[in-house]
């Protein structure tokens, strides 16, 4: 058997996608005065559609611009933690644990450990102006929200 | 007469001090991110709504138009000075203008892009001018089924326009619309595709998708390519100043791609990138040095910059007239307004005409700072270019996070946020284009309501999409958009065996 190209696999995924899509619309309850479309009628025609789609995409031969280039070979020599890829999972953990702690350490505290800690990640060396750099964005970015703006930012653990 | 008393109207209301201040913060603020390698103006536009809650809507849109015309600026300077466009609009200015910066002319390509920028932007806001209410007029007798044909073939020329697989275009448009009616149906109350969890009775709010298909994933891809650590050297300035002969050669370029701009940028799907790619194309034919252009060519910066930013001003002709972006960035621009609370369309010339003359006018002024302001400003600006790149990347993702935030209060928003990053890293990865999903999730709910609402009128008879002429025609221009990639493949199979 052939391996799948990248289109393929996408086609197949996408085709799960519609096919639960179609389930999920065949039990929008309907509308207890009859309408000549009730609420499930738009989606369905979506999941059929995206059905057909992901059909045509199963055939569709990927061109140069449907896969993904080749990543730096130097870049993908550096330790597993500095390499392509794991900058990106890095970078989306971190956003996901900041996203959690917001609310109970507050917006001052964990945008300033955001900024700081992916730069320095990223490569910057230069720390007292990252920390600089953080410290005064994210002062900016508060003082205007709630101040100038009147937008409430949770305060975390500081008095502020 | 009437127009001139209108925009008299709209001066008085773009003229009042904090409007002028909206002016130029956005052309500013559009010109620093357009600037920066990859933000384009879609990524400026939805980094920049949360700072419209709570404005007046004239304010909100003035300053929103100046961030997408300044976007659209801005992004030549990247292109010019890096040959790193910012914004796919300016990728035609990188043809000549990154030449001419290493023939250390940078200056000069500069100020050509600035003067080009500001006489495609202000004569199309003449064309605006005149084009909007005529068609706002014929808009007013557009009943629900015209409207969904419209929306149709809006997304269709988007979808067949870009440059990207057709069936992926579609699938980006059909999956856009998927999350666009997400949550409760307004007509039944009846709550769809919400899993069980009242995070998503409301839907999704469509900056959360916008700042993660565009501005987050950007950052992904960026730190995937290297970005992270990597500068890159860019050309030095020199001066600004243009001979008379270098004025006299770029006059005419700048008026012709001017008006094919505003034209391009009017139809829906087109816009600044293709209205910019026709102008050089077209300057390129026309001209006696055509075989000069990619080596430093002026014509060949004066071109595409004037068509780009003349496309910029036509795109907003079917938002403000028909209510229906042509765009991803108008459609930005449309949720925007609806966050705000205006709905645009062929009513609001009457009902608003504070916003629709406001912004009209606003464009005149914003013109002349981007001119004005940026051109001496540009050697200063530029440093922003120098800023080390990690520092950099970690501050959009903290104004993307605090945007969706500052918005939602909702931490289940920025998990979202966040999944809609990784989305758009995939479809940038695998070829899928992104202007087509934001577009639909902007139109999707619309397009249904006008669905529906045409059944009702015709009690279930789908014929009344074919029936009334205005939607029929809508339909045969949507199905032959479809076909325009078949023929192109076509003409190149044959052109190919000749």
């Amino acid at each position: 058997m052939t391996r799948l190209n990248s289109n393929q696999v996408i086609a197949l995924l996408l085709a799960l996608l519609a096919v639960g899509y179609l389930a999920m619309a065949w039990q929008i309850p309907s509308f207890p005065l009859p309408r000549p479309i009730d609420s499930d009628l738009f989606p369905k025609v979506l999941g059929f559609t995206l059905l057909g789609l992901s059909v045509l995409l199963f055939l569709e031969k990927p061109k140069a611009q449907d896969v993904p280039e080749a990543l730096d070979p130097e870049e993908q020599q550096q330790p597993l933690l500095l390499r392509p890829w794991s900058r990106v999972v890095v970078t989306a953990i971190s956003l996901a644990v900041y996203a959690v702690l917001l609310v109970p350490v507050g917006f001052v505290l964990t945008s300033v450990g955001l900024v700081f800690g992916l730069a320095a990640y990223y490569g910057y060396r230069r720390h007292w102006i990252n920390l600089a750099t953080a410290v005064g964005v994210v002062l900016a970015l508060y003082l205007t929200m709630t101040r100038v703006m009147g937008v409430y930012l949770p305060t975390g653990v500081l008095p502020i | 007469m009437e127009a001139l008393n209108n925009l008299m109207y709209g001066f008085s209301i773009a003229l009042e001090p904090i409007n002028l201040f909206y002016v130029f913060a956005g052309v500013f603020a559009g010109t620093v991110i357009g600037m920066l390698p990859g933000l384009g103006p879609i990524s400026a536009l939805a980094l920049m709504i949360p700072l419209t809650f709570g404005m007046e809507p004239s304010s909100g849109l003035i300053l929103m138009a100046g961030v997408y015309y300044g976007a659209i600026f801005g992004g030549s300077t990247s292109s010019i000075l890096l040959n790193a466009p910012g914004v796919a609009g300016t990728v035609a200015t990188s043809f000549d203008g990154y030449p001419m910066a290493k023939q250390g002319m940078a200056g000069k390509a500069l100020a050509i892009a600035a003067y080009a920028s500001f006489i495609g932007g202000t004569v199309s806001i003449i064309f605006l001018m005149m084009v909007a209410p005529l068609l706002g007029r014929v808009a007013v007798s557009f009943g629900p089924a015209e409207y969904f044909s419209l929306m149709v073939l809006g997304l269709t020329a988007v979808v067949s326009l870009s440059d990207k697989s057709l069936v992926k275009g579609l699938i980006a448009a059909v999956v856009g619309v998927m999350i666009s009616i997400m949550g409760i149906d307004l007509q039944t109350g009846t709550e769809r595709f919400t899993f069980g969890t009242v995070h998503l009775l409301d839907g999704i709010e469509f900056l959360v998708v916008a700042l993660g298909i565009f501005a987050l994933a950007e950052v992904f891809y960026m730190l995937l390519k290297g970005g992270g650590g990597k500068e890159q050297p860019r050309n030095a300035i020199g001066s600004l100043k243009l001979s008379k002969s270098e004025v006299k050669d770029i006059a005419a370029p700048i008026g012709r791609s001017s008006i094919l701009g505003f034209f391009t940028g009017v139809l829906p799907g087109a816009g600044a990138t293709i209205g910019s790619f026709l102008g050089y194309s077209m300057e390129k034919r026309l001209a006696k040095d055509g075989d000069t252009f990619g080596k430093g060519n002026i014509k060949g910066v004066a071109a595409p910059e004037s068509a780009n930013n003349a496309a910029c001003t036509g795109s907003f002709v079917p938002l403000l007239t028909l209510g229906v972006p042509g765009s991803g960035s108008t459609a930005v621009l449309l949720g925007a307004l609806l966050v705000m609370g205006v709905s645009p369309g062929p009513a609001m010339l009457v009902d608003r005409p504070d916003v629709f003359w406001g912004v009209v006018a606003s464009m005149y002024l914003g013109n002349i700072f981007l001119l004005v302001l940026n051109l001496p400003l540009i050697p200063l600006i530029a440093k922003i270019l120098d800023m080390p790149r990690p520092l950099l990347l970690s501050l959009i993702l903290i104004f993307c996070m605090i945007g969706v935030y500052g918005m939602s209060f909702s931490v289940f928003d920025l998990l979202l946020l966040l999944g809609f990053g990784l989305l758009g890293l995939g479809m940038r990865l695998f070829g899928f284009p992104a202007a087509p999903l934001i577009l639909a999730l902007i139109l999707g709910a619309i397009m249904e309501e006008s669905m529906r609402r045409a059944l009702q009128i015709s009690g279930g008879d789908w014929s009344i999409f074919i029936d009334k002429p205005i939607s029929m025609w809508l339909l045969i221009i949507a199905a032959l958009s479809l076909m325009l990639p078949l023929v192109k493949q076509a003409i190149k199979l044959a052109k190919a065996r000749s």
